[in-house]
């Protein structure tokens, strides 16, 4: 086994344990936590694909970003109930059922399919391709994306506004 | 290494977010289930980048990053807003939509 | 000289233009004598070129005179025709029918003077109508034509039964009078179509040239010639469809002297006269044709003993009368059957005419509120006496001849008991006639008001179908014996001694109160409490209505009600439930709606395997 496969596995392995004690863990906070985990496990994965500026921005953003205000909300949310948020799942057979079918539907379309067994060279500059595209060719999704942010800010300050 | 150990994975982070996003009781619970499958779609996109030698997967994937850290501070805003108004997060007694 | 196809023309077209007038040109219809006059001057024109073509007809060529025009094309040559059909049948009848429509009209013009303007002119449209109607079934050239015309004829008798329609009894009795007769005429309708199934032909001349050739296709005749007289049973007042008749005489009794006496009723006559040629190939129909007639002249007659209505005396009568043509008919004895027609359309006419004068002056129909009113209207009096004399078979009158001729018709036709019942009813009608004449013109009594004779424009008439009645039995008085009057010698005096023996009778019981009619009441009281029940076949007809149609009313209902009405109720009570189950998949959690997404997205991906 190479060391590329090696530590895939190993990655992988981090990121579905993880992310089963995301869905799984009846603490809200240790869920949280252990989101963290897997979204480092995936900028990990972005590594050995050799996109690091995207692992980069997934350890910025969601592991700095979305976790801290994850954990922001359930600080606030937990400061107005006055007690512990537990969690529990309810359906679980049902819920179960339906993912693993899915699950199953997935893989057997993705065993079907012809892939590339081997990656082809690597190019030079990934950082600098993504950029180049960013402005040329997406660069309209990209203003559009501006736009949604903006909406975004004004909608989570709509919301979190107090009542007058 | 193939692409198809990729996919899989994916596969089995996506269904394991959905899973999440079925049975959590809990609002932010069901966010947290949703970044999961996100996430999973973030590392098709980057590896299948990867295999077709396109940029265009990554330039979506900072695309997906992007709008899911919206995203999450949208639906956080909301969470918290209802627990103002219903004093809960619990999905099962969000059911305004009732028929 | 012009010809007669053209002349039978002129007199079709002139009261269809007054018509057509009448009923377009509102104002004129509005202005009421206007309009009336109108409509006389187009049915005199009509009665000018009808005794035009009278006079000239014999003499203009061949004995029948046909124009023709092609109509509904069809593939093969045109499916029926239309056009005109003369011959001396047609033009007699044509002149009794213009006549008759002349001085009623004219008689209407008085008779109806206290009649709104509207009122007034609606009624001379129908008439204008009436009279285009019952010429082009006259002039009719082919069965279709005719039942047209003969649908036509009596949609103007239910509007002018219902012209006071806003009296609850002529509407009802309109009613009543279209539906006995449609009964008879979906006979007719079938029996025409079933002819035309056989022979290929509506037309009379076609027809009467293959029954001719013995070329008609004798197969199911019986039944088509039996379905064409009920058309003439329903028209012509008929047992067992007699019933509409007394009751039409809720119409305006010109109204009642024109199509319920002379010329309508007269149709289902004229019907069989016409198509006897066809009938001559169905003996065993003309029989029953004879009896019907002869059984109707008696049952009638008996009917017209009890009643107190003047109008249905006169109408019963004229249900007898028709029976004695009809029985003719049966026997053969077509010649005598016409020729009456013919003589009753004159004397019925002036009978009804006579009793719009004295209803219009006392203002009643009940013969028991009039009396000795020889003496304040004695015109009236002398012509509804003529009248009477004539119906009843006085000699030299001119009903005396015609119900000679029929009684010795129907002798030679070797119809025994259909004879005995008519030399019955003749002893019947004299003494019902002259009970009339004795209780309304001269017994004690009183009258209200202070009864005249009526003005010109009514006593014209009068006197003009008097003049005729009594001219035309004089006519055969001098000129002898008649046409068909080749009987045993014994007819005539039987028949003048039962009808004086009727009158004799009469007087005995009414103006001498010689005989107690309550006596003779009592001693055939079954008898008499039928006929004043009209022998309960009107109630026999309100029961089968209720049973049959308020019974077919009611399981339609039933179906309607539960069987329709259940379905539609279980369809929408299922699309409710279901509505109310489905509505509970709306559970108002996100995560649920979450599994449908998953379910599409299983269906995708499956769905993807095949592509």
């Amino acid at each position: 086994m190479s060391l590329e496969a090696a530590a895939f596995w190993g990655l992988a392995l981090v990121l579905l344990a993880s992310g089963l004690a995301v869905v799984l863990s009846k603490n809200l906070f240790h869920s949280v936590l252990y989101l963290a985990l897997a979204l480092v496990a995936t900028a990990g994965l972005f590594l050995l694909l050799q996109a690091e500026f995207l692992a980069a921005v997934q350890i910025l953003l969601y592991a700095g970003g979305v976790i801290t205000i994850v954990v922001f909300a359930i600080v606030v949310t937990e400061r107005l109930v006055g007690e512990r948020l537990v969690q529990t799942n309810r359906g679980i057979v049902n819920g179960g059922l339906v993912s693993l079918a899915v699950l199953i539907a997935i893989i057997i379309f993705v065993t079907r399919a012809t892939l590339p067994q081997t990656p082809p060279p690597p190019p030079a500059d990934l950082t600098q391709a993504i950029g180049r595209d960013l402005l040329t060719r997406f660069v309209l999704p990209f203003e559009l994306l501006a736009v949604l942010f903006l909406a975004a800010l004004l909608g989570a300050l709509f919301f979190a506004r107090k009542e007058e | 290494m193939g692409l198809q150990p990729y996919l899989i994975l994916a596969a089995v982070l996506f269904c394991i977010g959905l899973f999440g996003v079925l049975t959590r009781r809990n609002a932010i619970g069901i966010l947290l289930g949703i970044e999961l499958m996100l996430n999973a779609v973030n590392v098709n996109l980057v590896a299948i980048a990867r295999y077709a030698a396109d940029p265009a997967g990554l330039v979506f994937t900072l695309f997906t990053i992007s709008i899911t850290v919206a995203e999450v501070a949208v639906g956080l805003a909301i969470v918290i807003l209802i627990f103002r108004v219903r004093r809960t997060v619990e999905a099962d007694h969000l059911n305004l939509l009732k028929g | 000289m012009i010809d007669a196809g053209t002349l039978a023309l002129a007199a079709l077209g002139l009261p269809f233009g007054a018509f057509v007038l009448l009923a377009v040109v509102a104002p004129l219809r509005r202005a009421g004598r206007a309009a009336g006059a109108l409509s006389v001057a187009a049915v005199g024109g009509s009665l000018l070129a009808a005794l035009i073509l009278w006079r000239t007809f014999p003499e203009a060529g061949a004995d029948t005179v046909e124009l023709a025009w092609s109509w509904l094309p069809a593939e093969g040559g045109a499916l029926a025709t239309v056009g005109v059909l003369v011959d001396s049948v047609a033009a007699v009848m044509l002149v009794l029918v213009a006549l008759v429509s002349f001085l009623v009209q004219l008689y209407s013009l008085g008779y109806l003077e206290d009649e709104t303007a509207p009122a007034l002119g609606r009624y001379f449209a129908y008439h204008s109508l009436f009279a285009f109607s019952m010429i082009g079934l006259v002039l009719a050239s082919n069965f279709l034509q005719m039942f047209i015309f003969w649908e036509l004829v009596g949609l103007c008798s239910y509007l002018l039964i219902g012209f006071w329609y806003a009296k609850p009894e002529a509407a009802r009795a309109a009613v009543k009078a279209f539906w006995v007769t449609k009964a008879g005429d979906l006979g007719f309708i079938l029996g025409i179509v079933l002819l035309w199934a056989q022979a290929g032909t509506f037309g009379f001349s076609e027809l009467f040239k293959m029954a001719d050739d013995k070329t008609l296709p004798l197969g199911g005749l019986s039944l088509i010639m039996f379905l064409i007289y009920l058309g003439a049973v329903g028209k012509s007042a008929q047992f067992p469809l007699h019933v509409w008749l007394p009751d039409a005489m809720e119409g305006p009794t010109p109204v009642s002297a024109l199509i319920h006496a002379a010329t309508m009723v007269a149709a289902g006559v004229y019907l069989v006269t016409r198509a006897y040629p066809l009938f001559l190939q169905t003996p065993d129909v003309l029989v029953l044709i004879g009896w019907v007639g002869a059984f109707s002249a008696l049952l009638a007659a008996t009917l017209g003993l009890v009643q107190a209505d003047i109008k249905r005396v006169l109408a019963y009568s004229t249900v007898s009368q028709l029976g004695y043509m009809m029985a003719a008919l049966g026997a053969g004895a077509v010649g005598a059957g016409f020729f009456h027609l013919l003589t009753h359309g004159l004397f019925k006419a002036l009978l009804f005419l006579g009793a719009g004068a004295v209803i219009h002056a006392v203002g009643t129909n009940d013969i028991w509120k009039m009396g000795r009113l020889f003496g304040a209207m004695p015109q009236t009096g002398i012509v509804f006496l003529v009248g009477t004399l004539a119906l009843a078979g006085i000699w030299p009158f001119a009903g005396f001849f015609s119900k000679d001729a029929i009684l010795a018709g129907v002798w030679e036709g070797g119809l025994t008991v259909p004879f005995l019942m008519l030399a019955l009813t003749v002893f019947l009608t004299a003494f019902y006639m002259f009970r009339v004449v004795f209780v309304v013109f001269f017994a004690t009594g009183h009258a209200e008001g202070h009864p005249h004779d009526p003005p010109l424009v009514m006593g014209g008439p009068l006197w003009t179908l008097a003049g005729l009645t009594a001219g035309v039995g004089i006519l055969f008085a001098v000129g002898g014996g008649g046409e068909e009057a080749h009987g045993p010698s014994w007819i005539s005096p039987l028949s003048l001694g039962l009808a004086l023996a009727g009158i004799a009778f009469a007087w005995l019981t009414y103006q001498r109160r010689a005989v107690s009619a309550e006596m003779l009441a009592r001693r055939v009281r079954p008898l008499y409490v039928a006929a004043l029940r009209k022998f309960w076949l009107d109630d026999l007809y309100g029961g089968i209505y209720r049973g049959v149609i308020l019974g077919l009313s009611w399981v339609v209902g039933w179906v309607d009600r539960y069987l329709v009405d259940g379905l539609v109720n279980l369809a929408s009570a299922w699309t409710m439930r279901g509505g109310d189950r489905l509505r509970r998949i709306q559970t108002g959690r996100a995560q649920d709606y979450l599994y449908g997404v998953a379910f599409g997205l299983l269906l995708v991906i499956v769905w993807s395997y095949w592509h």
